[in-house]
């Protein structure tokens, strides 16, 4: 069962009135990052009612062999389904689609998710929705795109990422191509800046609209300066993976191995700036003749100079390397693994991972916000809940259905 | 055409990737962005050369998309004149949007108290590294912060180097982030009447970015979610990605009896079908690697055009894993809007440039205008905007406060 959370005592302005407050969402997703992206409005006060139909339960069992391992939890339901409301509803059937629709009336928003062709097929025409509520906004998540010859492919994150020109680029030459899985979070945040710029064109005029986002599109801005650069110039280097030390810059871009095995990265592209300090606290004279220009660190003589740090970095573990790092704030950091920001104090006081503890967990973390606001911030009110569980609620408070009429509809099977 | 964001005014004192990404959203719906830079030099994205060792060509693609749509005006903010003229435009605008350290703003006079106090219905956005609580002030590039986020080492084969999302991936989020609780921030001021702080900070949005399996190491801190992971060891062994003749394809089958069938129908005589080693979904499972080996095996016989036509025929979910050549000429991504062709001065020609993630029906965004000039708008910013004679424009000049 969903509980109540406690906030982790960082959590200020509990109470504090939030941008969207006033705003009724319908969920009616199925997949991860539609659902995300309906949570972030929650996030920011909405009310989301997530609508769960036959369908959405489908689609929680997921082909990836990804999900919960048998008996655990679904921990990405925590997530995207975080701070909503539920209510099963049967809306195949002809009374389950009246109750919808109803509910349509009543609502801000309606965020579905799934191919143009399945949402069409769902009930959900283009021409129509606008036509009866001129004041509503349809957020839709596809795949591909509402237009184009491919609109219908399955809509399936790692096909999006195949079809974007990314994924040769991501491993060592010679290497399987890699699936990232963060286009999809794209496209999340997405689906709910598309809203939220719908909303205040709905505050300004009353006028609802038809809002885009899909998998293509998310992975695309996510390979966005890579893809700009092949735009614009072309060129061979953009289309297949580069070796990890050939970025043209030793400090800049490349990761070298530590003593244990850990990986320490560089991001000084101006060496000039950099490398009095950093040559100092990597055992080379400054002045070093070969090293002493930023054309002989990169260009004449960037191989030796990559030799070196190599042979240096090697012999010292990735700690050493981060306390140096940090005593000189040189731009360079450690590889971590995902312990490092679960332990990290800075995200934690700044809410991006809520230590939480509830009655039925106990204390337990999740990811929690990742913008920061004074006045009116995201806060978890609620865990995600389960199927149904507001279903009473969401009809009594929402359509003003009485008692009677919600016992009935259950006992006829069109709400559980 | 209106755009949606009419009559909101930005001023965009930003530098690099981040910030100006952030601004650039908001200007594609129709805000009048207004950066703000520096006379000597402006914004350092003027200053990219190169790309991944190639040279950039005959025009910075880096600075002039993510800038595309705003004005620029050139202020010396190390003056006081200059100052004065930044709290001036502050009193006309709604958003001020920062990425510089908030050592600087506070050098230059331009933290949130002073600037609420000159205008209290500004919206104060700022992108830190690491977020605006706590002590952490080290440099924040893209890489060493997703480097910190866990994202990084768990792609690739087990004993391979850590993968890199691409550069600007995490840029690219923060920036959509910043320009989202923009948007929150002004709609909450519709209720308060005023504007408030807020921060995305690069750390923050690839934390998110991480999530699918971020949010499950958080759960449970089981290993499998953080470490290194074979294709050959793929939770599910037919959702992954396969060699063929001449590429790659993304396969997305079930492990069902159903999916398994209906994949084997189209692998032909080399069907593993038989095989009893892989009869049940969980033996397919315990016999992950032998069963991917075998599936490289059968589909390197045939070139990616073969197996996507038998997988297409039987609506088996599959792609070739494409390159960003295919991209350039996907009617997929033109159609919808994705890429888009605008006009570029710089070169006189028309160029093709990321287009609009996002579309709205009613109030599309669009792309008029690339980057502007290093203090194209400064005089027509100073003299309609804030009201400056031309004897006093004269003046700021003489000054140094701008060029």
């Amino acid at each position: 069962m969903t509980t109540e959370v406690t906030p982790s005592p960082s959590s200020a302005s509990t109470e504090a009135g939030r941008a969207l407050d006033d705003v009724v969402v319908l969920d009616l997703t199925r997949d991860f990052w539609s659902g995300v992206g309906a949570a972030l409005l929650a996030d920011f006060g909405a009310q989301v009612i997530r609508i769960e139909t036959t369908g959405s339960r489908d689609r929680e069992a997921d082909g990836r062999g990804g999900g919960p391992r048998a008996g655990a939890r679904d921990h990405l339901s925590d997530l995207a389904h975080r701070n909503k409301l539920s209510l099963d509803l049967a809306t195949e059937t002809a009374t389950g689609r009246q109750i919808l629709d109803r509910m349509i009336e009543k609502a801000t928003v309606l965020v579905i998710d799934g191919t143009p062709g399945e949402i069409e097929a769902l009930g959900f025409p283009e021409a129509e929705l606008q036509e009866r509520r001129p004041g509503l906004i349809v957020a839709r998540g596809t795949g591909f795109g509402p237009l184009g010859p491919d609109r219908d492919f399955p809509p399936l994150d790692e096909l999006a990422a195949a079809r974007t020109g990314m994924m040769p680029l991501l491993p060592q030459p010679g290497q399987p191509p890699i699936y990232s899985g963060a286009g999809e979070m794209y496209s999340a945040l997405m689906l709910a800046f598309g809203v939220t710029l719908a909303l205040h064109h709905r505050d300004e005029t009353g006028e609802g609209q038809i809002v885009d986002a899909s998998l293509l599109a998310g992975n695309m801005y996510g390979a966005s300066l890579d893809l700009q650069a092949f735009l614009a110039i072309g060129g061979e280097q953009l289309l297949h993976p580069m070796d990890l030390m050939d970025t043209g810059n030793p400090m800049s871009g490349t990761m070298y191995a530590a003593e244990d095995g850990r990986w320490v990265t560089l991001t000084m592209p101006d060496t000039d700036r950099w490398w009095p300090e950093f040559s100092e606290v990597m055992g080379i004279d400054p002045v070093d003749p070969r090293f002493d220009t930023h054309a002989k660190r990169c260009e004449q003589n960037g191989d030796v100079l990559i030799d070196c740090l190599q042979d240096r970095f090697r012999q010292q573990p990735a700690d050493h390397w981060r306390r140096i790092f940090d005593e000189k704030k040189l731009s360079a950091d450690i590889v971590e693994e995902f312990t490092y920001p679960a332990n990290d104090p800075q995200a934690l006081r700044n809410q991006y991972i809520l230590d939480l503890d509830d009655s039925d967990r106990g204390r337990h973390q999740s990811l929690g916000f990742p913008i920061v606001m004074s006045e009116s911030p995201a806060r978890l009110d609620r865990s995600a809940p389960t199927i149904g569980q507001d279903s009473v609620r969401v009809l009594n408070d929402l359509l003003g259905l009485s008692k009677q009429e919600i016992q009935q509809l259950v006992a006829d099977g069109y709400v559980s | 055409m209106t755009g949606l964001l009419e009559g909101i005014r930005v001023i965009d004192l930003t530098v690099w990737f981040q910030g100006p990404v952030a601004a650039q959203h908001l200007a594609d719906f129709g805000a009048e962005v207004i950066k703000v830079e520096r006379p000597k030099g402006g914004d350092q994205g003027r200053g990219v050369i190169s790309v991944k060792t190639m040279p950039m060509g005959d025009w910075n693609q880096y600075f002039l998309v993510i800038n595309r749509n705003k004005k620029s005006i050139a202020l010396d903010l190390k003056t006081e004149r200059g100052r004065e003229i930044m709290y001036r435009l502050v009193e006309e605008s709604d958003v001020f949007l920062s990425n510089l350290s908030p050592e600087a703003l506070d050098d230059w006079g331009l933290d949130y108290a002073k600037l609420a106090r000159i205008n209290p219905r500004i919206v104060y956005a700022t992108n830190t590294g690491y977020g605006p609580q706590g002590e952490v002030s080290k440099p924040s590039f893209d890489m060493t912060v997703q480097a910190l986020t866990g994202l990084m080492a768990r792609l690739g084969e087990p004993e391979q180097p850590p993968v890199y999302l691409g550069v600007g991936s995490g840029d690219a989020y923060g920036g959509m982030m910043s320009a989202l609780g923009i948007l929150l921030a002004l709609r909450r001021r519709r209720t308060t009447g005023r504007g408030q702080k807020l921060d995305a900070s690069l750390y923050g949005a690839q934390l998110f970015l991480a999530a699918r399996m971020f949010q499950g190491f958080l759960a449970t801190r089981d290993d499998h979610y953080s470490k290194q992971r074979s294709r050959r060891d793929a939770l599910n062994p037919l959702w992954n990605v396969f060699p063929t003749q001449d590429g790659w394809v993304s396969l997305c089958v079930e492990n069902t009896d159903e999916g398994w069938r209906a994949l084997c129908k189209t692998l032909g005589e080399a069907s593993p079908e038989q095989d009893t080693r892989f009869a049940t979904p969980a033996s397919r499972r315990s016999h992950g690697p032998e069963l991917v080996d075998h599936i490289d095996e059968v589909l390197r016989s045939r070139p990616t055009s073969d197996w996507m036509e038998r997988w297409n025929e039987c609506t088996i979910p599959a792609s070739p894993v494409r390159t960003f050549a295919q991209l350039a000429v996907d009617p997929q991504a033109w159609e919808n809007d994705y890429l888009v062709e605008t006009h570029c001065e710089a070169v006189d020609r028309t160029v093709e440039v990321r287009g609009l993630p996002v579309r709205l029906s009613r109030t599309p965004g669009s792309v008029r205008s690339l980057g502007p000039e290093l203090g194209q708008h400064t005089e027509l910013i100073l003299t309609e905007l804030l009201g400056y004679s031309w004897e006093e424009v004269a003046d700021l000049k003489a000054s140094g406060a701008i060029p």
